[in-house]
Formats: structure tokens, sequence, C-alpha cells
């Protein structure tokens, strides 16, 4: 055991190098030492003292050191989640990583003291689990309170922000979103679906400073008819069915981060819609937050005009309008909601 | 009477609060830092650290952040003398691996570079 110990000891020694010559120097030392000791009481001394240095850490001496390494990555954390209030970041979470994420939306801020703030109002919830199965693609399903939306969406990331390589990090996000309320609200079993495209464009300016713009395609399969009046190659007037709306609908979003502290960050986000329908076009939504990382948590708190959560009801259908007053003022159409995401990593 | 019963309590009280020693492989401790501890990489290490690390080993590395009461061993408080003393290697390894209340952060950190990095931000703590 004292042999042992000595020797496991001295080749911890980062000076010495060579095994045989730690060997050598081992042994002799030992010889010396049986030499000199004045009893069993000393070598077991010398055996607990040595003992103890075989689960000490430090090593004061470094081995030869090596040229520092300063390879060109991808710029990270562009964002702290893969989402700002109600629309996707160019974020993809490391592979194997299990994400939860709860997504809560008031009722509009308007009546004030009445249902406090809108707290107390009819609000719209969405749990929503995702995955990375592999690098830069992330997977997942939702549910929504709103129309009972179930989703399956996924998100792949095409291009990082490197420097001197890419100026900026590309990802594209794909959701299809169902109604699943029961009942005959639908003719069709396919009039219950709405489809969303979206192509995230990010920059990471500063260390502090984020931004993002993201232009969308909502498609929906079923939308309200009317008669429109018309007239007929022979010069009769008639009504035609038409589309309230067009089933197609572009949108365009921007988004920044701005970190105030190392942990916080101030969120902000609009929405555009571009598409003109005939009627019942979409409002614009404007949203304003604070956003909380931790190592496995994200929290989003804010205000803002979409309630839907779901990004294709929200693009398609938002009616809550940012023009009818400032959060504060009565009859106003904003709403308070958070984000919460939970991270695992497997 | 009493004074036994004092005297295992006291006895319990020890084996509660002491801390096993936690061994490093050899490969580690003779390992070097390959990210030089510059502006940029102790701003990316401060980065590392105010996310992961900073909830339980407090601000300035002395084991006093927020859900550290709520853990079974205290942290280090990595600002001592015998702390620091500890070969970057040894740090990497602690960080990488995890034991017990520490988890391991290679899954959440898996780029190594940057757990380098918050090992260069971890000696500015160094009294």
């Amino acid at each position: 055991m004292f042999k042992r110990y000595w020797i496991g000891s001295v080749i911890r020694h980062p000076i010495i190098n060579d095994l045989k010559t730690l060997k050598m120097k081992s042994i002799n030392l030992i010889k010396g030492c049986l030499v000199r000791a004045a009893g069993l009481g000393l070598l077991l001394g010398l055996s607990i003292s040595a003992g103890a240095q075989t689960t000490d850490s430090t090593v004061t001496e470094e081995a030869e050191q090596p040229a520092p390494i300063k390879k060109i990555k991808p710029a990270k954390n562009t964002f702290a989640s893969i989402w700002i209030i109600d629309n996707q970041t160019v974020m993809v979470p490391n592979k194997k990583t299990f994400e939860m994420d709860i997504m809560h939306r008031f009722g509009t801020a308007g009546n004030g003291y009445k249902d406090f703030y809108g707290f107390f109002a009819s609000s719209n919830i969405r749990l929503g689990f995702n995955y990375v199965p592999i690098e830069n693609l992330l997977v997942g399903i939702s549910l929504t309170k709103s129309f009972m939306t179930f989703e399956g969406f996924a998100k792949y990331a095409l291009m990082k922000q490197t420097k001197g390589k890419y100026p900026v990090s590309i990802s594209y996000y794909v959701d299809a979103a169902w109604d699943t309320r029961p009942g005959d609200n639908y003719v069709h079993n396919s009039d219950e679906w709405m489809y969303f495209h979206q192509v995230m464009i990010a920059r990471k300016i500063t260390e502090k400073l984020s931004v993002q713009v993201a232009p969308s395609l909502t498609h929906v399969n079923y939308v309200n008819g009317y008669f429109k009046p018309t007239t007929t190659p022979s010069g009769k007037d008639t009504n035609v069915v038409a589309g309230e709306r067009k089933h197609e609908h572009f949108a365009i979003a921007f988004m920044g981060r701005y970190k105030i502290t190392q942990g916080m960050s101030v969120i902000v986000n609009y929405d555009q819609p571009i598409t003109k329908h005939a009627s019942g076009n979409p409002k614009p939504n404007i949203s304003l937050g604070l956003e909380v990382g931790t190592s496995a948590h994200a929290f989003q708190f804010f205000i803002g005009n979409y309630y839907h959560i779901s990004p294709q009801r929200n693009n398609y259908y938002n009616q809550n309008n940012y023009k009818e007053g400032f959060p504060w003022q009565s009859g106003n159409q904003f709403l308070i909601g958070f984000n919460i995401t939970r991270l695992w990593s497997y | 009477m009493i004074l036994p019963l004092v005297f295992v309590g006291g006895a319990s009280f020890t084996l509660l609060t002491q801390k096993e020693p936690w061994p490093v492989p050899d490969k580690y401790n003779k390992m070097t830092n390959p990210v030089k501890g510059d502006a940029e990489a102790l701003a990316t290490g401060k980065e590392v650290w105010t996310k992961h690390c900073q909830s339980c080993h407090g601000k300035a590395g002395k084991g006093d952040g927020s859900k550290a009461a709520q853990l079974k061993t205290l942290p280090d408080d990595l600002s001592k003398a015998d702390v620091q003393k500890q070969p970057d290697g040894a740090f990497f390894y602690k960080t990488s691996e995890g034991r017990d209340d520490m988890p391991s952060f290679k899954k959440k950190i898996p780029d190594q570079e940057d757990i380098w990095a918050v090992v260069n931000y971890m000696r500015t703590f160094k009294k």
C-alpha cells in the first residue's frame, strides 16, 4: 500500500514526464524513506498523507501550452428562446433537446377594472412540446384553447450567421393547424385546416442587440362567402358567390431583442398584414415585453394585440386594433400575455 | 444520557455537511485551456455563467446564488485560494461532468470552448 500510494502521488507530479525516470526516482525515494523512517507510525502517516493526495485535483504547474485556438463559429444566442412573443425566432435548440412551452393570453385590457384589465376575462392557452431529433431541425406539436387548435410544426435552421461567411441567420418554419372543435362547424373535414410558412432572417448586431425580419404566408382552406353583384356577358344583373377573403394571406413580422442585463432583455414585435381582402382585413399587431432567460427556462411577459397564439390564425383573423387606444386607455385592444419555455437535454 | 445524544447529533451534523473529495482524472488535470482569456472569451464566459451557473454559485462565485439554499451541498466559494489553485482542466471536468447537486453541463453547453470560456471567467473571481 505504501509503495502504491507513493508512486501514485509522484506520478501526478507534472514536472516529471518520463515514466521510467519516475519509477526509478520513486523506488530510490522509498528506499531512502525506509532507511530514514523511525517506525511504522511514520510509515502509516506517510501513507495517509500520500493517499490524500490521490484525491487532490491540484496541479500548480501545467504541461506544455499549445497555441490558443480561435475558430470562427456561428453567432451564439441570437435570441434566448425559440419565441419572441407570438413569432418564432431563428433559434433551434441543441440536438436532443426536449422543450415544453406554456403560453397564455389574457383578455383585452380595455374594460379596465370591470374584468381587472383582462386578467379575469376569457383567456387563451397553448401547450406545446418540441424536440430536436437532428442538428438544426425542430419538430413539435401543440394544442391551443382557441378553436381547440391542434398544430404540428417543424423548423429548420438553413444558415447561421458566421463572421466573414454569412451575415445573417435564416430558418424556415412550417405549421399545420387543425380546428378540432367537436360539432359540425364545417362541411368538409379539409375545411378545418390552415397552414403557415415563414422564413426568418435574423442578425445579432451586437452582443446586446438582435433583430429579425420574417415574411410569412398563411393558407386557409375555408373562407366565408357572400353574394357578389355582377353582370353576365349577356347584360343580365345577377349575384355570384365570392369569397370574403382570399385563401392566401401574406404578412411580414419585425422583431428585436435588446439585453438590458446579462439575463434580462426588452423584446419588441410588429406584424404587418400585406394581402388585402374584400372584407375583414386583419389588423397589425404591436407587442412589447420583457424576457428573462435562465439555464433551462425562458420567461416572457408582454402586452400586445394578438390573442390566438396559433400563427396562421393570428395573421389571418386578428381584429384587435392597436389604434383603439394606448394600453392604459379605456376601450384599448391590447392584452397581457406570457410565455414560459422549459428545456431538457437528453 | 444527554451528553451521548449531543455527541451523536454533532457527529451526524458533521457527516451531513462534510464534503467528499472530488477526484479529477489525470487526463483533465493535465489539460491546458485552449481558449485564450481575452475580453471576448471573458464576455462569452460571463454570458454562460449568468445563464447556467449564477443561480447556484452567485454572481461573484461565492456560492450564494438564489438557489444555493435549496442544495444538499453548498457550493464552494470559488474566490478562495484553495479552490483557485486547481488547474483549469479540473474546473473543466467538474463543469462538464457534474456530481450530485452540480448538474452535468456537457449537453447543455455542447461547445467545449464555451466551457473553457467560463473557466476563464471563474478565474476572475480570484481574490
